[in-house]
């Protein structure tokens, strides 16, 4: 169905996390500036002025720091969101694995950008991927539209399975590109995503304490209980999903198939890069070439179970990484294959390394790689596409 | 979920985990004694009272102090205060001013009319007490306070003895005497004076009307010179001179006095003489600091103008008829023997001298009279034998002070008092003497955490000013007034008696000290056994016990 | 506040310092406590030596914690609630040393209670920045050649509203500054000197007298800077030589006459600063 009481606007990807963020009504913000982040935390503050947002918001002087009060503030059992980019997402690190180990619901939105050195701007998602390990759910946003939804699914997900949620976007092509973005009104906001009142939290009335020393078998099963939250997390995902289309119309489940319908080729990739997919799949399914694109959109945890059904039967997957794992290659080259080890018959997984750094890949060159694929064995390692 | 999410908060106490088992050492609160309580001759729990004026409550002070001492303004005065020598407080700056706190307190006791606390349930007994002075009236109080009841012997017409007879007005007012001689009194005491026991008939008497019998008679019998002949008026014996004088009779003597012996009677007589404006010579055996008087007499002495003449011997005297007397003496060695009393002497060739004189008094000591005890009792180095528990050779009859120690100090006295009416009632009881308890180590200096104790000097005994102690009786040493003495009680370090100051409480890293009871209690569950209480303990009150 | 059973070492004046300064913040109080023997003697999972929340963060990050909890609070309208940080000398001077600058520049409300142990204890002892000039180690065996960072002289030149140190030895100086610290809002960072038994190598029931030798010899003054500019020294005179410190700890054993001397020149000079500018503030 369609949400008539939303708001149509011309917004930036980032405009539009801020504005996601503003409607799921955090209470507190920790925020660090980074480009390409920077307009999410300047939009958040002039909310925040103006009396739209009614959040306590710290600058303090580093992610690290962001980080950290954003676990303490959560702790005490109040809804948190932040922001950051690359080298703040890198310096955050630590943190990451503590907010997850503490089951800390927080919500953080990362601009994919190369990580130093060298220094560049451009999009990258080395960044957040490199984070896989830290505990966090991880959802990639393909467009201004998706990022503003992913924000206020987010907390439903993270709230329910008690885990942070990292929203990555590309820098630049999401981050800074204006699209129309339909806002959904605060009520429906409201209506979907109910205050945070979590069971346990610091008290001075309980008196309970958090983060202590445990024993080598409290954090074997502490790991053990993280596990299950993510397994859980799947399903959370497409409910929270589901139940937010029922409401507004807009839904992206955790894995997308586009045109994958008798596919021989289905090309797998997470981000910006699955419009430019999405336009080359459009190409090349015109001039009678059966290609379709998979989009990873729930990277963590990975929906193994979708991805097997989805790719089941289809001949040839061409996975675009943009991101460089040095020692493996793309990471999600290397999580596919792992992911559909053991399927009978399973697709043959070519990996391509592919806008690493931010190189364009324009749908010419992607359908240049869809033939030249299907012609080929794929190789063990991925593969320069330039 | 939320069992899991919950498996990361705290929801227990780590007070079940019992980090006692950690320790080697508990702590013990041992109330251990005080070094002054230990040297006090009346065991006089000298830090209880102490901490008592502290808190300025002075009748408690009071009543500590007469547990053991119904004399606390006699004692005040004139105690040889072996308790200062032994003050762990000596050893940071000077020792308390013990002496002067308890005539303080003594003082206030008379000056507000505290009365004794009532006496015991009435036993059926009756006592003999043969002598009113220091030991048998001590004796009399302890006994009566236990609800015997007493019958004071004294052949004298007045009570006190040598308090009385022997101890100048200026070291010892009569009216405070009187007063602390009342106080028992009025406990209820059938006082028999001018009643001398001179017979064995008499003796035999006591021994068949009372349960008990306490004889207490003193040293009277004056020590004899070879060297003086006794039947001449030139020589008076200490004594006569001070009985006298204290009686406030003038003794029949010359313008310039000799005096020999180097004991408080000697420095009694020395100074009584100069009162009555003689020219006063002390000549004794021992130099002038190894002199038996306590050094603040000697001082007060010389000061009033009495010249000492010390590790001198007489050796002979020559009556010249109206040009006086010619003493021919000779510097000595002087070599103290083991016991008090005991020494050697050896001339020093070449050393001879005169000295001129008209009156000589002699004041070497006295021995007790024991011609008519000794066909009764066991005797030796003519003193009266008793055992530990101050028993004669004959049950129930017990004896103390003078007639059996060479100690002759009057707080010896009044602990034999003490002590006498202790064992009568054991004896009288039949119970046992506790006297089988290993003696407590003294607390000493080092338990003492004296960053608790700031440097602060000794309260200055005031006197009465040369000029005007030359030409009267009045009391010499002035009264500490109320605030020096409410100082001089924070100098104490309290050994051994806890002040509940609440360092222990205060310092203990694991909450194991508990305050129960108005005191405290270690909880071993968590003790440690850091030792940190013991170590703040500003009074020595706790130890560290090994545990096995 | 603060309950037996917990784990400290017999002796440590940490936890002794702790249960007087809860005691005096009373129950309305919650803790961020950076890893630290501090946090040791929270307890271990699932027991708790605190009657109050206590919230464990990352070595670094205890202000910034501190931080995030007092405005997640202040967003419940928890004003009242005292937030402080329970630290030591490693998590403040050294890693923690950013995230602090910055939440006393931003003047979070909160009250930062350094134990400062001179050293990394809780690891067996390395040194910190706040280990002080020649003091043994385990990563400075023969002595550390630097000096010690002067945190409360860093504090004021932040003009943070209020920097003190204290002493386990004075319980009635530390409860009185707590109880001042409580008062005011904004930051407020107590320094207190912890000897630590086996790291600086004193026996069980020793650390309140190298406490109070500490501060009788200068070597650790006790005084107070409001808004960087009053300056209030609590024991204005120095009765002992600093010899008298260094003797008794095993860290200090290997120092010769002359390092002793060169102590007590430092030493001096710090007090004829401090002692200026607490007569002319």
């Amino acid at each position: 169905m369609k949400d008539t009481s939303s708001t149509r606007m011309l917004l930036t990807g980032n405009h539009a996390v801020a504005w996601g963020a503003r409607l799921s009504r955090p209470n507190f913000m920790a925020c660090y500036p980074i480009t390409p982040q920077t307009p999410i935390l300047e939009k958040l503050m002039d909310f925040q002025m103006k009396g739209e947002l009614d959040a306590e918001i710290l600058t303090p002087e580093s992610e690290h720091s962001a980080m950290a009060a954003c676990v303490s503030a959560s702790m005490a059992g109040v809804r948190v969101f932040t922001a950051t980019s690359c080298q703040g997402l890198l310096l955050m690190h630590e943190k990451l694995h503590y907010a997850a180990g503490l089951r800390a619901p927080i919500v953080m939105f990362n601009v994919n950008r190369t990580v130093a050195a060298p220094w560049g701007f451009w999009p990258d998602q080395t960044d957040s991927v490199s984070q896989r390990d830290t505990g966090w759910i991880q959802l990639y946003s393909e467009s201004g539209q998706e990022s503003l939804d992913t924000v206020i699914q987010a907390f439903k997900i993270a709230e329910r399975v008690s885990t942070p949620v990292l929203i990555s976007h590309d820098a630049f092509y999401i981050s800074h590109a204006l699209e129309p973005v339909e806002v959904p009104a605060q009520a429906t906001v409201d209506q979907y995503l109910p205050p945070y009142e979590p069971e346990l939290f610091l008290d001075t009335e309980r008196g309970e304490s958090v983060g202590n020393v445990v024993s080598p078998e409290m954090f074997c099963q502490h790991r053990k209980d993280m596990g299950q939250a993510m397994q859980l997390a799947i399903a959370a995902t497409q409910e929270s999903d589901a139940e937010w289309e029922r409401l507004v119309g807009r839904g992206y489940g955790v894995i997308e198939t586009y045109r994958c319908d008798d596919a021989e080729l289905v090309i797998v990739t997470m981000g910006s890069m699955c419009g430019t997919v999405r336009h080359a799949v459009d190409e090349m399914r015109a001039s009678g070439r059966p290609v379709g694109l998979l989009k990873v959109r729930l990277f963590r945890p990975l929906p193994s179970a979708a991805l097997r059904d989805a790719l089941a039967g289809v001949p040839d997957v061409l996975v675009l990484d943009r991101n460089f794992s040095p020692g493996t290659g793309g990471v999600l080259h290397q999580e596919l294959k792992s992911t559909l080890f053991g399927m009978p018959e399973a697709p043959r997984v070519h990996g391509y390394l592919a806008g690493v750094g931010g190189v364009n890949m324009s749908p010419g060159k992607i359908e240049e790689l869809a033939d030249r694929v299907c012609q080929a064995e794929p190789s063990i390692q991925s593969v320069w596409a330039g | 979920m939320n069992q899991a999410v919950r498996a990361i908060w705290t929801h227990e106490s780590t007070e079940v985990i019992k980090t006692g088992s950690w320790r080697l050492a508990l702590p013990a609160y041992v109330n251990l004694p005080a070094p002054c309580h230990k040297a006090c001759p009346v065991e006089g729990n000298i830090a209880v009272w102490i901490q008592s004026v502290e808190n300025q409550e002075y009748r408690d002070a009071w009543l500590t102090l007469i547990e053991n001492n119904p004399f606390p303004a006699v004692t005040g005065r004139i105690c040889h205060r072996p308790c200062e020598d032994s003050c762990n407080r000596g050893q940071l700056d000077e020792p308390i001013a013990i002496r002067c706190l308890e005539r303080f307190v003594g003082d206030l006791a008379i000056d507000n009319g505290w009365a004794f606390p009532e006496t015991a349930a009435s036993k059926t007994e009756t006592i003999a007490i043969v002598g009113g002075g220091p030991a048998g009236l001590a004796a009399a109080f302890h006994l009566r306070r236990m609800g015997y009841a007493v019958t004071l012997f004294d052949d004298q017409q007045q009570l006190g003895g040598v308090l009385r007879y022997g101890i100048p007005p200026y070291r010892l007012p009569k009216d405070i005497l009187d007063a602390e001689i009342q106080r028992i009194l009025d406990l209820g005491i059938d006082v028999r004076t001018n009643t001398r026991i001179s017979s064995q008939t008499d003796f035999e008497n006591l021994r068949a009307e009372f349960a008990a019998v306490f004889m207490a008679t003193g040293a009277a019998v004056p020590k004899r010179l070879p060297q003086l002949d006794y039947s001449q008026p030139w020589v008076i014996e200490s004594a006569t001179y001070l009985e006298q004088t204290n009686s406030g009779d003038h003794a029949q003597c010359g313008e310039r006095i000799v005096v020999i012996g180097g004991g408080s009677a000697a420095m009694d007589v020395a100074r009584t003489a100069r009162r009555q404006g003689k020219e006063v010579a002390v000549i004794c055996l021992e130099t002038e600091t190894a002199m038996p008087a306590q050094r603040d007499e000697v001082l007060e002495a010389m000061d009033e103008g009495v010249t000492l003449i010390d590790g001198v011997m007489l050796r002979s005297v020559t009556d010249r008829a109206l040009k006086g007397l010619e003493l021919a003496c000779v510097k000595v060695e002087f070599e103290a023997g083991a016991e008090r009393g005991e020494f050697s002497v050896n001339s020093i060739a070449g050393t001879e001298f005169t000295i001129d004189a008209d009156t000589i008094v002699a004041a070497i000591g006295q021995d007790p009279d024991i011609t008519t005890l000794q066909d009764s009792l066991d005797v030796e180095a003519g003193l009266v034998r008793v055992d530990e528990q101050q028993q004669t050779s004959i049950a129930g009859v017990f004896a103390g002070g003078d007639l059996v120690t060479m100690q002759r100090f009057v707080t010896v006295a009044f602990g034999f008092g003490k002590r006498a009416a202790t064992e009568i009632d054991r004896y009288l009881r039949s119970s046992t003497s506790a006297s089988d308890s290993t003696p407590e180590q003294a607390v000493s200096t080092d338990m003492i955490n004296t960053h608790y104790h700031p440097q602060a000097a000794r309260a200055k005994q005031q006197m009465v000013p040369v000029a005007e102690r030359q030409v009267s009786f009045d009391e010499v040493e002035l009264a500490l007034p109320g605030d020096e003495a409410l100082a001089e009680s924070q100098r104490c370090f309290s050994c051994g008696n806890c002040t509940f100051c609440d360092n222990c409480f205060d310092y203990c890293p694991d909450m194991a000290i508990k305050r129960e009871n108005g005191g405290y209690r270690v909880n071993d569950d968590y003790c440690k056994g850091c030792g940190l209480c013991v170590r703040e303990c500003p009074t020595g009150a706790i130890v560290m016990r090994q545990e096995r | 506040m603060l309950r037996s059973g917990h784990a400290a070492c017999p002796g440590c004046v940490l936890a002794l310092s702790l249960r007087h300064i809860l005691n005096t913040l009373g129950p309305e109080t919650m803790a961020v406590a950076a890893p630290s023997c501090a946090a040791l003697i929270c307890g271990a999972q699932p027991c708790s030596s605190m009657k109050i929340p206590v919230y464990q963060t990352t070595l670094e990050s205890s202000a910034a914690a501190a931080s995030g909890l007092r405005r997640a609070l202040d967003t419940k309208g928890k004003q009242d609630t005292t937030v402080v940080v329970i630290a030591g000398d490693g998590g403040t001077y050294d890693i923690g040393f950013q995230a602090l600058s910055s939440a006393v520049e931003r003047n979070e409300d909160m009250i930062y209670f350094c134990f400062d142990n001179e050293g990394y204890m809780n690891t067996g002892g390395q040194k910190s920045s706040a280990t002080p000039l020649y003091a043994s180690t385990g990563s400075t065996p023969a002595g550390k050649l630097s000096k010690k960072k002067n945190l409360t002289e860093i504090m004021a030149a932040h003009e943070i509203p209020y920097a003190a140190t204290a002493s386990a030895a004075h319980l009635a100086d530390l409860v009185r500054k707590v109880e001042k610290a409580k008062g005011i809002r904004g930051t407020r960072i107590i320094t207190v000197l912890i000897p630590c038994l086996p790291g600086w190598g004193l026996p069980d029931d020793e650390a309140i007298a190298t406490a109070r030798l500490a501060v009788d010899t200068g070597v650790f003054p006790l005084y107070e800077v409001e808004e960087g500019q009053r300056y209030t020294l609590n024991q204005t005179t120095r009765t002992r030589p600093v010899k008298d410190y260094l003797m008794t700890q095993k860290r200090y054993r290997h120092l010769s006459a002359e390092d002793r001397d060169e102590i007590q020149l430092m030493v001096d000079r710090n007090w004829t600063r401090l002692a200026e500018r607490s007569a002319t503030s």
